[in-house]
C-alpha cells in the first residue's frame, strides 16, 4: 500500500504557515528548557539521596519544593507547542495518535500519578525519610515513560510507511519500535534534558541556596558534573542518532544543505563550548552557551522532520485563508499575560528582599 | 473518513469523552468559581480581622491548588487527547479555526499557574492588598479561560453565521455565547460553594466551622437561584432541531434533563435546609449529597448540550462520524469507499460485501455505537432487523431517527453496510427479498419499528388492546412517546401493521395466523422433517384433514408423538401447512 494515499487530507490555516513555524519554534524550546530542568532536577536531588551528609539531605529538600512548579511549568509551556504542531502537522499527528491511542491517553493518569508524587515528595519530605528517594524515582520513571510515549508519536507522525499497520491492529495498541532511529531520538533528548536539568540544578543552587554556602556548593558542583559529562556522553549520542538518520537527510547536515550544515555546526561548537565552561564550573557562562544551544537543537530537529515529510507534505501547499483580527488578539493577551506575570513575580522579589 | 478509526469494540468512544469531560467539569468550573470564592473569603477574614477565617482560607486554598492545578490542568489536556483520538477531524477543525483562541486559553492557563503558586505560597507573607491582587488577578484569568473555552464549545452546538462567513468571531460569540457564559458563571459559583462547604466541615473550632458552612451555603444558593433563569435562556436560544431534541425527541437527552431537573430540586432542597437549620452536628455526609446533586446537575447540562447538537458533532457542519455535511452530496455520487483515505476495499464487489461493510461501520458507525459493549451496542439494536429491513432503514435512518447520521455513499455501499450488520453480525441470510416472503405485518415492523424496540417489548404494552385501538394509536405515535416518530404510511399499510401488533397478543384471530403457525412447525417438528420433507405426503389433503390429522400423530406414524398443544395452535398449524401444500380449506 501507498502510504501516501492514507495521509488525510490539512485543513485549511488562519493564517500564513510562517506564523505558525515561528510559534511553534518560539514556544517548543520554553518547553524543552522547563522539562529539562524537571527531569535533571529529579536526577540531581536523587543523586543527592546516595550521598550523606546533611548538605546534601538540604539539596534534596530544597530540589524537591520546586519540582512541582516545574511540572506545572512544564505541562502549561508543552500546550503552547503541541497546538501549534496541531496546527502545521494535526492530519499527521492525529492519525499516529490514533494508532497508539492506547499508550498516548496513557500519558495522561501517568501524568498525574507523577505530579501528585512530586507534591507528596514535597510536602512530606521529612516524614517520608528514606522512602523519599523511592518515591523520587517512582516519578522520574513515570516522566521518562512519558517521554518515550511522545518520541514514539513524534516519529511515527512522520513515518506514514509505518501507518498501514493500523488494518491488521486497530487497537491503538501501535509503537513505533521499529524504527531504528526511534532510540537514538529518544536516549539523545533524555541526555541532553537531563544534562541541562544538571545545569538548572547548579544555577538554582547558586543563586536561590546562596544563603546556605555548603548546600549551595554541591548543588553546583553536582549540576556541573552531571551537565559536563552528560554532554560529553552527547557527542557519542547524538552521533548514533545522526548515522542512524536516511541517508539524505543525513548528507544535509553533512554539506548537501547550507542551512542545515550550519546548524550542525554551530551546534558543535557551542557544545564544546559549553565543555569548557561546564568541567571549570562556571555556571553563568555555560547558561549563556546553553540558551542558544537548544534553540540551535530545536531547529535541527525541525529539519529532519522536514526532510522526512519531504516525499509526503509540503506545508505550503495547505489552503491559507488570513484572518489577522484574532492573531492581534492573542499577541495582545500574550504581551497582558506576561506584564502580569512579570508584575506577580516583582511582588515576590519584594517580599524576597522585604524578609 | 480522512482518519484512521481507534478501534475498541467494547468500548465506545462516545463513553470516554463523556467520562473525561464530566470529571474535567466539575474541576475546571470550580478552578474559576474557587478564585471568586478564595478572594472573597480572604476579604472577609481580613475584615472581620479572623486569623481562624484567614487559616481556613490558606487550607482551602491548598485544597484548590492540589485539585485544579493538577487535576484540572491535566484533564483539560485529556479532553483534548481524546477528543482527538475519537474525533480527529473536529478536532482538527476546531483548532485550525479558533487556534487564536486556544492560544489566547494557553496565556491565561499561564497567568493562572502563576498567580496561583504565588497566591499559595505567600500566605502571610504579603501585605494584604497586593495579596488579594494577586489573588483577583487569578480569577479574572480563570474567568477568561472559561469565557474562551465557552465561545469555542457552543460553537459545537450553534454555529451560527459561522457557516457563511467563516469568520472566527462569528463562530466565537454565536447565537448561544452568552446564555452559556452566564449559566457557566453561576454554575462554576455554585460548585465553589458546594467544595467550600466540604473543607468547613474539617474545621476544628466550632463556630468558624458553622461561619463558613454558612457562608458557602449561602454562595451555592445564591448561584444556584441564578443559573435558573440562565439555563432557561440558554433552552430558549437553541435552534430548533437541538430543542425538539431537548424537549423529548431523543429518550437519552429526555432522560438527563429529567435527571438534571430532579438533582436540582434535590439540591435545593437540601441546601436551604441546611442553611436555615443552622448546622450544629457534623454534616459532612449532607454536604456530600449536595455535591453530588450539584454535579449531578451539572453532568445533566454537559450530557444535555453535547447529545443536543446531535447527529453533528458540530452542527450543521460536520456529522458525529466526521463526514462534512458539504460533501454529502458528492460522496453519494462518488462513493465512500472511494474517497475514504483509510480503507482497504476502494469498491464493493462481490466477495467483499461484508469486509466493506465492516469498514463502512467502523467510519460511520462506529463513532457513536460499540460492538457488543457499553455504549449504544450494535449488535443489540440490529438483531431484530433482517437484511431486507436494514437496508430500507438506512435509507431514510436520519428522516426518521434525526439524531443519527445519514447513510453517506452509493447504493452498493448501503447494500453492504446492511449485509455487515445483519449477514455479518447475525448470521442472518442475506437474500435480496428476506421477510417481504414472510407476514407483510412483521416485515413492516422490522423496517420501520425494530431499530428501536423488539415486538418481545411492545407486546406487555399492548395487552389488552383490541384492534381498532391499536390501529387508532398507529395514526399518533408521538402522542404515545414524544421520542417516536409519526408513521406516514397509507391507511392499508397501517392496517397490515395493526394486524401483526395485535396478534402479538391475540395469535388465534389475528389476521396473520400463519406465520403463528410457522413458528409451531419450527418449534415443534421440524427438529425431525422439515416442510419440505413433508410436503409430497400430504400431496392433496385439504385443510381440514391436515387439522385432523393434528389430533391423532401417533396414529399416523408410531414414531410421532401426539400434539398436545391447544386447539387454537392446531388450527393455526393447519392454516400454515394447508398453505405450503396448497390444498383448498
Amino acid at each position: 500500500m501507498n502510504p501516501a494515499t492514507l495521509i488525510p487530507i490539512a485543513d485549511t490555516l488562519t493564517a500564513p504557515n510562517g506564523w505558525f513555524q515561528f510559534f511553534l519554534m518560539l514556544t517548543f524550546p520554553l518547553h524543552l528548557f522547563a522539562m529539562n530542568a524537571m527531569l535533571g532536577a529529579g536526577l540531581v536531588a536523587f543523586i543527592s539521596h546516595l550521598y550523606p551528609g546533611r548538605a546534601y539531605r538540604e539539596l534534596s529538600h530544597e530540589l524537591a519544593k520546586a519540582l512541582p512548579f516545574l511540572v506545572a511549568f512544564t505541562v502549561n509551556l508543552g500546550v503552547a507547542p503541541l497546538l501549534f504542531v496541531n496546527v502545521i502537522y494535526g492530519h499527521l499527528l492525529y492519525s499516529s495518535t490514533v494508532l497508539m491511542g492506547l499508550y498516548w491517553l496513557a500519558v495522561i493518569p501517568l501524568l498525574i500519578i507523577a505530579y501528585y508524587l512530586a507534591y507528596i515528595y514535597d510536602f512530606s519530605f521529612k516524614q517520608l525519610g528514606n522512602l523519599a528517594m523511592f518515591v523520587l524515582l517512582a516519578v522520574l520513571v513515570l516522566l521518562l515513560t512519558v517521554g518515550f510515549i511522545f518520541s514514539n508519536n513524534m516519529s511515527m507522525m512522520i513515518s506514514p510507511v509505518s501507518w498501514s499497520r493500523w488494518f491488521t491492529t486497530p487497537g491503538g495498541t501501535l509503537l513505533n519500535l521499529a524504527d531504528p532511529t526511534l532510540l537514538p531520538r529518544y536516549l539523545h533528548i533524555i541526555t541532553g534534558s537531563l544534562a541541562v536539568g544538571g545545569l538548572f540544578s547548579a544555577l538554582y543552587a547558586s543563586t536561590l541556596l546562596k544563603s546556605d554556602p555548603e548546600v549551595s556548593e554541591a548543588g553546583k558542583k553536582l549540576g556541573m558534573q552531571l551537565f559536563s559529562w552528560l554532554t560529553l556522553l552527547q557527542f557519542g549520542v547524538g552521533t548514533w542518532f545522526l548515522l542512524t538518520l536516511p541517508q539524505k537527510t543525513m548528507s544535509r547536515f553533512m554539506g548537501g544543505s547550507p542551512v542545515a550544515t550550519l546548524l550542525l555546526v554551530v551546534g558543535v561548537l557551542l557544545a564544546v563550548a559549553t565543555l569548557i565552561t561546564g568541567f571549570k564550573r562556571l555556571v553563568l557562562p555555560t547558561v549563556c552557551l546553553t540558551l542558544p544551544l537548544v534553540y540551535v537543537m530545536s531547529f535541527m530537529r525541525d529539519v529532519v522532520r522536514g526532510n522526512f515529510l519531504a516525499p509526503y507534505f509540503n506545508p505550503s501547499t495547505v489552503p491559507v485563508q488570513v484572518q489577522w483580527s484574532p492573531l492581534i488578539f492573542f499577541l495582545v493577551t500574550l504581551m497582558l499575560g506576561l506584564v502580569l506575570v512579570v508584575w506577580m513575580l516583582s511582588k515576590l522579589q519584594i517580599f524576597k528582599k522585604v524578609s | 473518513m480522512n482518519y484512521p478509526v481507534w478501534f475498541v469494540p467494547t468500548f465506545g468512544g462516545g463513553l470516554l469523552i463523556a467520562l473525561v469531560a464530566i470529571i474535567h467539569v466539575f474541576v475546571s468550573h470550580f478552578a474559576v468559581g474557587g478564585g471568586l470564592y478564595l478572594v472573597m473569603a480572604e476579604r472577609k477574614a481580613i475584615k472581620e480581622q479572623s486569623q481562624a477565617i484567614m487559616a481556613f482560607v490558606k487550607k482551602h486554598t491548598k485544597f484548590f491548588m492540589l485539585l485544579t492545578m493538577v487535576f484540572g490542568g491535566l484533564t483539560g489536556v485529556a479532553i483534548w487527547f481524546v477528543i482527538s483520538l475519537i474525533h480527529p477531524a473536529a478536532t482538527s477543525l476546531l483548532i485550525h479555526t479558533f487556534v487564536f483562541g486556544w492560544a489566547a486559553e494557553w496565556v491565561f492557563f499561564l497567568v493562572e499557574i502563576v498567580a496561583l503558586f504565588v497566591y499559595f505560597y505567600t500566605f502571610g507573607k504579603m501585605d494584604d492588598r497586593t495579596h488579594q491582587t494577586v489573588g483577583w488577578i487569578y480569577f479574572g484569568a480563570a474567568w477568561m479561560s472559561l469565557f474562551l473555552i465557552n465561545g469555542i464549545i457552543d460553537f459545537m452546538l450553534t454555529p451560527g453565521s459561522w457557516i457563511s462567513n467563516s469568520d472566527f468571531w462569528s463562530g466565537f460569540f454565536n447565537p448561544t455565547f452568552w446564555p452559556s457564559l452566564f449559566f457557566r458563571s453561576f454554575m462554576s459559583f455554585m460548585l465553589a460553594g458546594c467544595y467550600g462547604f466540604l473543607t468547613a466541615t474539617f474545621l476544628e473550632d466550632e463556630a468558624t466551622r458553622h461561619r463558613m458552612i454558612r457562608y458557602s451555603g449561602t454562595w451555592a444558593l445564591v448561584s444556584l437561584i441564578l443559573s435558573l433563569p440562565a439555563g432557561w435562556w440558554y433552552l430558549s436560544v437553541l435552534p430548533s432541531p437541538a430543542a425538539k431534541l431537548v424537549s423529548g425527541a431523543s429518550p437519552t437527552i429526555k432522560r438527563a434533563v429529567m435527571t438534571g431537573g430532579f438533582s436540582l430540586a434535590v439540591l435545593a432542597g437540601v441546601l436551604i435546609a441546611l442553611i436555615l437549620l443552622n448546622p450544629k452536628a457534623r454534616v459532612r455526609c449532607l454536604i456530600v449529597a449536595v455535591m453530588l446533586s450539584a454535579m449531578g446537575y451539572m453532568g445533566a447540562f454537559e450530557w444535555t448540550r453535547e447529545a443536543a447538537r446531535r447527529p453533528y458533532v458540530i452542527n450543521q457542519v460536520m456529522y458525529s462520524n466526521g463526514i462534512l455535511k458539504k460533501d454529502l452530496e458528492r460522496i453519494n455520487q462518488e462513493g465512500f469507499l472511494k474517497n475514504a483515505k483509510w480503507v482497504q476495499n476502494k469498491e464493493v464487489t462481490e466477495t467483499n460485501q461484508l469486509e466493506a461493510g465492516r469498514e463502512l461501520f467502523l467510519h460511520q458507525c462506529f463513532a457513536c455505537h460499540s460492538l457488543s459493549g457499553f455504549n449504544n451496542d450494535i449488535v443489540s439494536r440490529t438483531k431484530n432487523m433482517s437484511f431486507g429491513a436494514m437496508r430500507k432503514y438506512l435509507t431514510t435512518i436520519h428522516e426518521k431517527r434525526y439524531f443519527m447520521p445519514p447513510f453517506v455513499g452509493t447504493d452498493s455501499e448501503l447494500k453492504a453496510l446492511a449485509a455487515y450488520l445483519t449477514g455479518g453480525l447475525h448470521k442472518k441470510p442475506l437474500t435480496d427479498d428476506a421477510g417481504a416472503t414472510g407476514d407483510r405485518g412483521k416485515v413492516l415492523y422490522e423496517e420501520n419499528c425494530a431499530a428501536c424496540h423488539s415486538s418481545d417489548s411492545i407486546k406487555p404494552k399492548l395487552k389488552g388492546w383490541d384492534l381498532a385501538k391499536v390501529r387508532a394509536s398507529l395514526d399518533k405515535l408521538p402522542a404515545l412517546n414524544p421520542a417516536m416518530p409519526d408513521y406516514t404510511a397509507p391507511a392499508a399499510v397501517k392496517d397490515a401493521m395493526a394486524g401483526y401488533l395485535f396478534g402479538l397478543n391475540n395469535p388465534v384471530a389475528a389476521a396473520p395466523a400463519k406465520a403463528k403457525g410457522a413458528t409451531l412447525f419450527d418449534d415443534n417438528c421440524a427438529a425431525c422433517h422439515s416442510m419440505d420433507q413433508i410436503k409430497p405426503k400430504m400431496n392433496g389433503w385439504s385443510r381440514d384433514k391436515i387439522r385432523a390429522a393434528l389430533d391423532k400423530l401417533s396414529a399416523l406414524n408410531p414414531a410421532m408423538p401426539d400434539y398436545t398443544g391447544t386447539a387454537a395452535e392446531k388450527d393455526a398449524m393447519a392454516d400454515y401447512m394447508a398453505d405450503q401444500v396448497g390444498g383448498a380449506k
